[in-house]
């Protein structure tokens, strides 16, 4: 809202320099966003919180004003020498909805439509407001210096000299002062002529054409009445529409300041000369809003500050703010002014003393300590798991959460659309974060020709599970181009599923906990190569996949590099208790190291050799890696020759060759037994 | 032959003194070998020749001449080794040196890895407050009406709402995406009975329906709530500004002032003195853009916890746990990308959620 000081001045003397002041509003809840000084004139451009309405005008901020800097508060010229017969006898109104209007009032004005004076024009230019006539003008004057929005008609284009106040029919129509025809839903406010035909306004939001004010106006039925908030609020937004004076009424405005407005318009008609007021003041109430009360216990306002404000400092505060406070013990009753529709509790109270008292005055302190602070165990699994990953030299990235449908893999009931989307880019929950999330980072940072991405992401998706999307926790990572940054030394080499599973192993060892196993019976994602790709399962349960991405999938999303991720639930993970390692005995004794070749299928998964190993090598065995996988013309194609590495040890004594041979005998006979070739034994 | 153990002496010493001459002129391994043969070795070596005329001295004197030249030998020895082993300390010096590697040539690293730059602001938010005594709690990102906006003094048509464009979810339920991460504070006051006494921060991503350089549709806030006996504004004041001057240093000013929200009372706004232009709203070139020359920086929404939360949270759980007659609080609320920005000079909010490499490169993460 723009304030110009001159305006201000009208009705509070302040001197003080306008910066000042500025911050002076601004500290006690009236932002002062900008102070422009043009010529002889300051204009405050205010940002009024949505809960301050009676201070969206002139007189509300002279009121705060006053009341910060101890000044009187100038009443409100409402003088006008009435000239005719009693408005009663022309005009008369009716409310049908009570619900709708709390208090109706209105007076006839003979006027002479025409051009404002110069100053008239000028004043609301500097707020923003573009002049139309005198009366017109006239009532946004008021409206900007009092807040109370008020409505002329026309009364000769008012049917038979009456307003009814109602509620809308659906369908019915009605063009309003835009110049808009508008096709009603039902209960929408409106303002009709007699016999609630046909209607003239829309209620605390717009005027109709049809009783205009024009050149050919005479008789001038003024209106300025209190809506109901709710009431304008669903109106306006059901058609679409935002007005200065919607903006006021669905926030509240002042239900005692009708007759006070009306005077204002009657008083300023006449100073310009533009016409004169006749006699008597036509008003119908509807479910009027009781005064409002509330507890004051200067005490309790005090220890919600913080700070000890005197009783009598409070009062003042309060009574100047035209709150009326009755009763002078620990525990008195604040009357509530009707232009605070905003003050309901005590804590409202409180916040009046303590924005006029001064928040800077109010010394900080820390709460006193309860209880030391901590993070959560999953929270610290949380950290570890970016800590570990962006030590293995990964970047972390975060993605939207809505993606677009169309780039999703995920089955149509597995999803959850917005009901109200920015843009088709983003109209769904994700329901993986690598498809569309990581697939997405790669191809924006491959299209600004970056082909080295290492990434991952930590974040929720939102599976639809039972009708109700269920979030749940994930890790991604997503692995292209080049293993290192480009060396003198070296030839690069691409990023290809074993760096992902080692990934996966540097993250779970750190974890202390055991490896995900590769889970042989279920199939990863489509969008995953079928033959490069493993399926990932942690105590029974499959948790996500790894693998090159399709060629299909890259194809599609025109990824001209390959890459491989991985996409894991992580809430078990995170839940799971880390584990306070045992300590074991350290071996004094040497180990011994066997090698053995094992020639096999080509499709014989490593795991099966391994698991057989393990289960023939007998207790004394203490690791099995694997040393060498190779194929070429020692072996016969179609087969591999794996050679892996026994390291035997035991606790007690130093290992004899026999019995390391027996171990290794052990071993090589069950291999035969199960098909395979053992070279070199 | 030699005849008395004086004449015997009187070679030793002219021996030794030879010796002397001739090792100061070994300079390599040669020489030093020369130097053993000519002095040491057993058939021709000048102290063997010696020790061979011995035979005509008294069995006495020869026993005490034997070792008299036995101890002139072990010195010639030591000190032929004493040389040997400087002489080889140089030259393995010297063939070290040979195998000089250019260490100016570019390091072998591995990929370096980064923490995203909200998630670094974030962690030490949350390092700051759980130094202070705050749990850290996750609410959940998809809501509804009653934890997001009821709950929070916000019912329906409340014209609050329109500062906060909601996102909802197709479907039954009237489910939303969370547009602030102060619905936490009610799952946690409804999951946490007893004792009343809260002390939490609720990180989380949360959700509106606006984009341009200073809004994204998802962004990252911080809600705080501290619940207890005679909290008061003069805590909620300390507590800002202690992570505020943590986050951004002792010498940042802080200001507060009145302001609105539906689920404090009274509310409170902070704002930070300008970091760019040091609250002065000027820069060399004009006025400073970051604080819109006001000198002061928007940093976050905070209050008194309104009576009407507690009063909401206390009709869910069907009795009066959180009395506000007994306890008061006070909660706030601000965004990380506004405090990565301010701290980083960003002027794009999207940036963080583009991915870019080149973005997220460079921070230290």
């Amino acid at each position: 809202m723009r304030l110009p000081l001159s305006w201000l001045r009208e009705y509070v003397p302040v001197e003080v320099e306008p910066q000042r002041l500025a911050d002076a509003l601004t500290a006690a809840g009236l932002a002062v966003d900008a102070v422009e000084t043009a010529g002889d004139e300051t204009v405050l451009e205010l940002d009024v919180t949505t809960n301050r309405v009676d201070c969206m005008n002139v007189y509300g901020v002279a009121r705060e004003v006053a009341a910060l800097y101890g000044l009187p508060l100038r009443p409100l010229d409402t003088s006008a020498a009435e000239a005719g017969a009693p408005a009663g006898e022309a005009l008369d109104v009716v409310i049908e909805a009570p619900d709708l209007c709390g208090r109706f009032c209105a007076r006839l004005l003979d006027v002479k439509a025409g051009p404002s004076p110069a100053w008239l024009r000028d004043r609301l230019e500097l707020v923003g407001i573009r002049s139309i006539n005198n009366v017109v003008d006239l009532t946004n004057y008021v409206m900007i210096e009092m807040g109370q929005p008020s409505h002329a008609f026309d009364l000769a284009r008012v049917p038979g000299g009456e307003l009814v106040v109602r509620w809308s029919r659906e369908g019915e129509r009605v063009t309003t002062l835009d110049g808009n025809e508008r096709a009603l839903p039902a209960r929408v406010g409106v303002i009709a002529g007699r016999g609630g035909e046909p209607a003239l306004a829309l209620a605390g939001i717009m005027g109709g054409a049809s009783s205009e004010i024009g050149e050919a106006t005479r008789v001038v039925a003024l209106e300025a009445a209190w809506w109901e908030p709710l009431a304008v609020r669903r109106g306006a937004r059901a058609l679409g529409m935002h007005t200065e004076a919607s903006h006021r009424f669905e926030r509240g405005a002042d239900i005692a300041a009708g007759p006070a407005a009306i005077g204002r318009l009657a008083h300023l008609v006449a100073r310009i000369g533009a016409g004169t007021v006749r006699p008597g003041l036509v008003e119908r109430k509807g479910h009027e809003r009781p005064a409002r009360t509330v507890r004051h216990r200067p005490a309790r306002v005090s220890a919600l500050l913080g700070v000890e404000v005197p009783r009598l400092q409070q009062v003042r505060t309060l009574e100047s703010l035209g709150f009326l406070v009755t009763g002078s013990g620990p525990e008195a009753t604040a009357l509530v002014p009707s232009w605070r529709l905003d003050v309901s509790r005590e804590a409202d109270l409180a916040e009046e003393v303590g924005r006029h008292f001064g928040l800077q005055r109010i010394a900080a302190a820390l709460p006193p300590a309860t209880r030391p602070g901590r993070l959560r165990p999953s929270q610290r699994r949380e950290r570890r798991i970016r800590e570990v990953l962006t030590g293995a030299g990964l970047v972390e990235v975060v993605n939207y959460a809505f993606v677009a449908g169309a780039q999703m893999d995920a089955p149509a009931e597995a999803r959850t659309r917005l009901a109200n989307p920015l843009t088709e880019e983003q109209d769904t929950l994700r329901t993986s974060l690598v498809m569309p999330g990581l697939l997405d980072t790669l191809g924006t940072n491959l299209r600004l020709g970056r082909r080295d991405v290492a990434v991952f992401e930590l974040g929720r998706v939102f599976v639809r599970t039972d009708g109700a999307p269920r979030e749940q926790r994930r890790l991604a990572v997503l692995l292209s181009g080049s293993t290192s940054p480009h060396h003198w030394s070296m030839k690069p080499r691409p990023f290809d599923l074993f760096d992902l599973k080692g990934v996966v192993e540097l993250l779970f060892a750190r974890l202390g906990e055991a490896a995900p196993e590769i889970d042989r019976e279920s199939a990863p994602p489509a969008f995953l190569h079928p033959g490069r790709a493993v399926s990932l399962r942690r105590d029974g349960r499959v948790i996500g996949g790894a693998g090159a991405v399709h060629p299909d999938t890259r194809a599609a999303w025109e990824l001209k590099d390959e890459a491989v991720v991985l996409e894991i639930d992580v809430d078990a993970l995170l839940e799971t208790a880390p584990r306070i390692a045992r300590f074991g005995a350290l071996d004094r004794f040497p180990a011994v190291e066997r090698d053995l070749s094992i020639v096999c299928d080509e499709a014989t998964p490593a795991a099966e050799i391994d698991a057989r190993v393990r289960a023939a090598a007998g207790e004394r065995l203490r690791s099995v890696s694997l040393l060498d996988r190779y194929t070429g013309n020692q072996v016969p194609p179609g087969k591999v020759s794996l050679t892996v590495s026994l390291r035997f040890q035991d606790p007690e004594r130093t290992l004899t060759s026999e019995k390391v041979q027996e171990a290794v005998d052990g071993v090589v006979r069950e291999l035969r037994a199960a098909g395979f070739e053992i070279r070199g034994e | 032959m030699l005849d008395t153990i004086q004449e015997v002496r009187e070679k030793a010493r002219a021996l030794r003194a030879e010796f002397e001459a001739a090792v100061a002129a070994a300079a390599d391994a040669p020489g030093l070998q020369a130097l053993r043969d000519r002095f040491l070795g057993r058939k021709s070596g000048a102290l063997s020749a010696l020790l061979k005329s011995l035979g005509r001295l008294a069995e006495a004197e020869r026993r005490e001449a034997g070792q008299e030249l036995n101890a002139l030998k072990a010195a010639i020895e030591g000190r032929i080794e004493e040389i040997a082993s400087v002489l080889e300390g140089r030259m393995r010096a010297a063939a070290l040196r040979h195998e000089r590697l250019d260490g100016t040539l570019p390091g072998r690293r591995p990929w370096v890895g980064r923490r995203h730059p909200l998630t670094v602001v974030r962690q030490e938010l949350e390092d700051i407050f759980v130094a202070m005594g705050y749990e850290v709690y996750d609410g959940p990102e998809v809501e509804d009406d009653y934890h997001n906006f009821e709950a929070l003094n916000m019912p329906p048509d409340h014209p609050a709402r329109d500062m906060q464009d909601t996102f909802y979810l197709e479907g039954e339920g009237g489910l939303l995406l969370r547009t602030h991460t102060s619905s936490a504070q009610i799952h946690y006051m409804l999951e946490n009975r007893h004792p009343p006494e809260v002390r939490i921060i609720c990180p989380g991503k949360v959700f509106r329906r606006d984009s341009d350089v200073t809004h994204s549709p998802m962004f990252q806030q911080i809600e705080g709530l501290v619940v207890g006996k005679g909290i008061h504004l003069g805590h909620l004041k300390g507590t800002i500004e202690a992570f505020l001057h943590a986050l951004f240093g002792e010498e940042c000013p802080v200001r507060f002032r009145a302001s609105y929200f539906p689920y404090t009372e009274p509310s409170v706004e902070a704002d930070l003195g300008c970091v760019v232009c040091g609250g002065s709203g000027r820069l060399a070139g004009g006025p400073c853009r970051i604080c819109k020359a006001t000198g002061w920086l928007e940093i976050l929404g905070s209050g008194m916890v309104n009576p009407a939360v507690f009063e909401a949270v206390n009709t869910r759980i069907g009795r009066v746990v959180y009395d506000p007659e007994e306890v008061t609080g006070f909660a706030f609320g601000l965004g990380i990308e506004r405090v990565a920005m301010v701290r980083h000079g960003i002027d794009d909010i999207r940036l963080f959620y583009e991915n870019d490499l080149r973005f997220l490169e460079q921070f230290v993460g």
